[in-house]
């Protein structure tokens, strides 16, 4: 079970005995109420997973030792203090979307679960900020804000589940994030419990409505996408938007893949004020659609490869914006696929793709799939490279067993300018059929899908992070020096590793040859 | 780059098969594409040592592997009993988590059983989940949360793991055929029919009304009010023989045999009265005649099922009823789960109300209304009455935003929770049928419950309706 603790410089862990954790408990119970302890089985079972496939025998491996459901700043505080004096694990849960395992305990002890903290504790129209729980939904959010004709425009394909907390713990990434920015550019401060329990108010500066600041080091961006390794941030201030008054979203298809590449490029490179992204369908994509999308279904066989692009602002903004766009998107041979298409796919840009009944064995079966998805960062240029690598390394895969499908790819545009594009490969596995060799595989194939990026000048993950088996041993060589200032910050604000241990290979902040353990990690 | 029609052939073909992007189970694929073998042998099953919880997973896990291979979670947000407990151990996903967990042996019934009275059985999750919404219909595998949820608590009792109340609730249930919808103070059959005192109606007939225990019982303005409508548009119908609790209750907490016994008896007692068309006011007893009746008789149940909300629009619109009597009150309507979530009615209740002269409707959209709930479903109230008012204080704090006086509802399960949390808010709860036939000109009469009751005696207070809701005058009878 402790495959983490077989790797070089780490040191094994042990379980809490029965007894300790009773002892946990007691200790809890004197800090929150009965109903905010939870130790039955099905408490511990239901927050050891993720939706990222995982094979389900082992499923035990995951479960911690008990969850706790506080409801302020306080109580997590307490918390953590008690875990840090008795030296207990513990892993912050949110959402429980995270694609990279981040809410799941590798060791056991506490999950500290924050969704009780949703309330809405401040609406400032004059700053335009609003100030939340981090347990809160961004949809529950934004229907309260549709009141005042506002928007939290923070909007992963994960909209409807995730929540404010995993957002900065994951520090994602948004669909419409070329326009109005990243959950890093919307979260303008946050108080976060240290591992330690003590308190800090995190932002630029002195935090609370300030969106720049020089002062001081910034520490906002270390304290988002940490994955709970930093501890848990409890209430955050919120930057808001007006609610757009228009959206357009057409969408164009394409004879090849690299005629939709080039058009891709030229769209998000034009510099509109109001491109709130675009994104390029593959030509593996296409041919995934074509499976059960009664959109695609009916398209004629020589739309291989399509382009999205979006725009939000006001009307006398967007019309103007949205000829601009078309115009080029005509010069580079789009054809429009029509209203109905365009507005329907967008809208259900949350929805659409994640269902298991995609799932297809290379003859044809229908069998339900979970999903995997790959979120590198990529820069424009390596694009079709690291598509085609990727492909040839899940058709490898394929080769050998019909667990693994190939999903097709997307890559969006991260920024406004078309620098980088999350790059996504989605991947379909059979969990039902994942045994212990085709773990193996596809462990093997997530670390030569990171390096694979990395070689390409690519970031391994857009959004999820990097700390899943397999991409995770790549990450030393991705962060370079960088990797070993994580460990110094890990080990001074963490020093009993409690939270989230087993995460990011951060055991070697603790002891063992740190320089061996590298050394071999970036020879991968 | 690529064409699709690129048909790679010789010696490489097996190699080159999948380097081309394709649709598998098309035709023209190529056909090295059946020839790889595989690998990978899947795991050892786990064999399971309970007879019953082998045979339940058999039947449900590919339902419950769907929503586990997606785990998203899309549903949370809708989900009533989530939204007030926040506790992901009592959502969609985790109960079909169980199942799985079930079936590789790492969970058992007595595990799980507790965690499964948290859910109304709204439906909200079914709806809201992009497997139904997406490939669902595709593919005839629209998620099923409500039928896991109710086959897990069938389990459950067959195993002889009780919940308390749940097992009080169902065995007086048996001994007095009905529900013990007044709490201490016994229900008996010979009381069935006091609701219709002076109504003056047959029993028997072609056509029967069939009332649920709580408006038969507690809640009797609700039939009294559907009763006189129907007469005042020349329906014809009667009362049943020998009524008993259709059964719903039972099926819902998983006593199953006996909901199965009760629909037993209430359609011999049909077919004894020469009953072919059944009259139903509570959307809870037209699930039951809908699904679950037609579920344990098979080709048997040829009874015509009708929701008398349905019927009503049909009559208005006909001209058979026409609302005329203004009621001036600022309403909203509220969706009851098993119409709107469950069976898909929301259209004909807006066309009654928007019938109504004298109302001022603030509508709220059925699909927002997915995640609204009065937390009364399902057994809910009777295990955990604590979650079904905090899910009824959450639906009235919505109405509220509104500014509303009146919540109206069609669900008498629904009335009684609302009604104790609008009055704190100075919100009425209403029947669609009590307020209608207000606007008929109608005498209601009956109770509309404690808190109906208490607030229609106020003398017209800041409802300003001067006893103007469809039970208030009768409220002393
Ligand atoms: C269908 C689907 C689509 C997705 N699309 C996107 C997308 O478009 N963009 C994107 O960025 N992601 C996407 N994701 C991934 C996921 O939704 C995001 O990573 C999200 O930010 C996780 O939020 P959560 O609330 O579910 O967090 P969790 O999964 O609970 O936690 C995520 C990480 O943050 C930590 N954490 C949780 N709460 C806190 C806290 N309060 N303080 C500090 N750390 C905390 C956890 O320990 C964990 O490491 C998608 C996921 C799914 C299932
Ligand atoms: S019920 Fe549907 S929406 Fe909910 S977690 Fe399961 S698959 Fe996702
Ligand atoms: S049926 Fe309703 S109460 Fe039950 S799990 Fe689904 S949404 Fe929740």
């Amino acid at each position: 079970m402790t495959v983490a603790a077989e790797r070089p410089g780490e040191r094994p862990w042990e379980r809490l005995s029965p007894e300790q954790v009773d002892g946990v408990v007691e200790r809890l119970r004197g800090i929150l109420r009965d109903d905010q302890v939870l130790t039955s089985k099905t408490d511990r079972y239901n927050r050891a997973r993720v939706p990222a496939p995982f094979p389900v025998h082992r499923w035990h491996e995951r479960v911690p030792d008990l969850a706790v459901l506080p409801e302020s700043t306080e109580e997590v505080a307490a918390v953590v203090r008690l875990a840090h004096e008795l030296r207990v694990p513990v892993v912050p849960r949110d959402g429980g979307t995270g694609l990279t395992d981040g809410a799941v305990p590798l060791r056991g002890g506490i999950v500290v679960d924050v969704k009780r903290m949703n309330k809405i504790h401040e609406l400032d129209l004059d700053n335009r900020t609003v100030t939340v729980g981090t347990g809160i939904s961004m949809l529950k959010l934004n229907e309260e804000l549709a009141r005042h004709g506002l928007i939290y425009p923070d909007d992963p394909a994960s909209y409807p589940c995730s929540l404010v907390g995993g957002r900065i713990g994951t520090s994602g990434w948004s669909l419409i994030g070329s326009r109005y920015g990243h959950t890093r550019d919307l979260v303008l401060s946050f108080d976060h419990v240290l591992p330690t329990g003590e308190v800090l108010h995190v932002g630029d500066g002195i935090g609370g409505k300030v969106s720049k600041s020089s002062s001081g080091y910034q520490l906002k961006h270390l304290f988002m996408g940490h994955q709970g390794t930093l501890g848990i941030a409890t209430r955050a201030t919120l930057k808001l938007y007006p609610k757009p008054e228009a959206e357009l979203s057409p969408f164009w298809a394409f004879d090849d893949y690299d005629d939709a590449y080039r058009c891709v490029g030229a769209l998000a490179r034009a510099g509109v004020a109001t491109f709130a992204g675009a994104v390029l369908f593959d030509e593996h994509k296409v041919a995934y659609l074509r499976r059960d999308d009664e959109a695609y279904i009916p398209q004629p066989n020589d739309v291989r490869a399509l382009v999205c692009a979006v725009m939000y602002g006001y009307d006398d903004e967007v019309r103007p914006a949205g000829r601009r766009l078309f115009r080029i998107a005509r010069e580079h041979g789009a054809r429009y696929l029509g209203d109905e298409i365009s507005e329907g796919d967008w809208a259900a840009r949350h929805d659409r793709y994640a269902t298991p009944l995609h799932g297809r064995t290379k003859d044809g079966q229908v069998v339900p799939m979970s999903w995997h998805c790959e979120d590198a960062a990529v820069s424009y240029t390596h694009l079709p490279a690291v598509t085609r690598a990727w492909h040839e390394i899940i058709a490898d895969l394929r080769r050998r067993t019909d667990v693994f499908d190939d999903w097709g790819m997307f890559a969006y545009t991260s920024a406004d300018t078309g620098v980088d594009y999350l790059t996504e490969i989605d991947v379909g596995i059979w969990e039902q059929h994942l045994d212990d060799k085709a773990w193996a595989m596809w462990v093997e194939a997530k670390r030569e899908i990171a390096a694979t990026a990395l070689r390409h000048g690519a970031s391994i993950s857009a959004c999820h992070g990097s700390c899943r088996e397999g991409e995770v041993d790549l990450v030393p060589q991705e962060l370079g020096r960088g990797f070993e200032v994580m460990l110094d910050i890990k080990r001074t604000l963490d020093p009993h590793h409690i939270m989230n241990p087993g995460k990011y290979h951060l055991d070697l902040a603790y002891g063992g040859d740190l320089g061996a353990a590298l050394d071999e990690l970036r020879q991968r | 780059m690529t064409q699709l029609d690129d048909q790679p052939s010789g010696p490489d073909a097996l190699a080159q098969a999948l380097t081309q992007p394709f649709t598998p189970g098309m035709r023209d694929n190529p056909a090295s594409l059946a020839e790889y073998d595989d690998e990978v042998a899947g795991p050892a099953p786990v064999s399971l040592p309970d007879p019953r919880t082998r045979e339940f997973v058999e039947e449900w896990r590919n339902a419950s592997y769907n929503c586990f291979s997606s785990g998203h979670k899309f549903c949370r947000e809708v989900c009533p009993v989530m939204q007030v407990t926040r506790n992901e151990s009592w959502t969609p996903t985790a109960f079909h988590a169980n199942v799985v967990a079930m079936e590789k042996g790492e969970l058992e019934i007595a595990d799980v059983a507790a965690d499964y009275v948290n859910c109304t059985q709204c439906g909200a999750c079914e709806l809201r989940c992009p497997n139904t919404l997406f490939t669902g219909d595709f593919y005839r595998f629209r998620t099923r949360t409500v039928d896991v949820v109710k086959a897990v608590r069938a389990l459950a009792v067959d195993s002889g793991i009780h919940q308390p109340q749940w097992q009080t609730w169902n065995r007086r249930t048996d001994e007095r055929t009905h529900e013990p919808v007044l709490g201490e103070t016994d229900i008996s059959q010979e009381h069935v029919r006091d609701w219709a005192d002076g109504l003056d109606l047959p029993i028997g007939g072609e056509t029967i009304l069939f009332v649920d225990c709580e408006a038969a019982f507690y809640r009797t303005a609700v039939p009294r009010a559907v009763a006189q409508i129907l007469q005042q548009a020349g329906v014809e119908f009667g009362l049943m023989g020998e009524q008993w609790c259709c059964g719903g209750p039972a099926a819902e907490m998983g006593y199953v045999d006996q909901a199965k016994r009760f629909a037993r008896h209430n359609l011999d007692n049909w077919r004894a009265t020469g009953t072919r068309r059944v009259l139903v006011l509570d959307p809870h007893d037209y699930i039951s005649f809908t699904e679950d009746y037609p579920k344990y008789f098979g080709e048997e149940f040829d009874i015509e099922v009708v929701l008398v909300v349905e019927l009503v629009a049909d009559l208005i619109r006909e001209g058979r009823l026409t609302p005329s009597v203004p009621v001036e009150r600022t309403i909203t309507y509220h969706d009851p789960c098993r119409l709107n979530k469950r069976k898909g009615i929301w259209q004909q209740p807006r066309e009654v109300l928007r019938s109504i002269p004298g109302l001022t409707f603030h509508d709220v959209d059925r699909v927002t209304q997915w995640s609204y709930c009065s937390g009364g479903g399902g057994g809910l109230p009777v295990e955990k009455p604590e979650l079904t008012a905090a899910i009824s204080a959450n639906r009235i704090e919505k109405a509220k935003t509104l500014e509303v006086d009146t919540l109206v509802s069609a669900c008498p399960w629904s009335e009684r929770p609302l009604s104790e949390a609008g009055d704190g808010e100075d919100i009425d709860v209403v029947d669609i049928h009590e307020i209608l036939a207000q606007s008929l000109g109608i005498e209601v009469g009956g109770s509309r419950g404690e808190v109906g009751d208490r607030r229609s005696g106020c003398g017209g207070g800041s409802c300003g309706g001067a006893g103007g809701c469809g039970g208030g005058e009768g409220s002393a009878s």
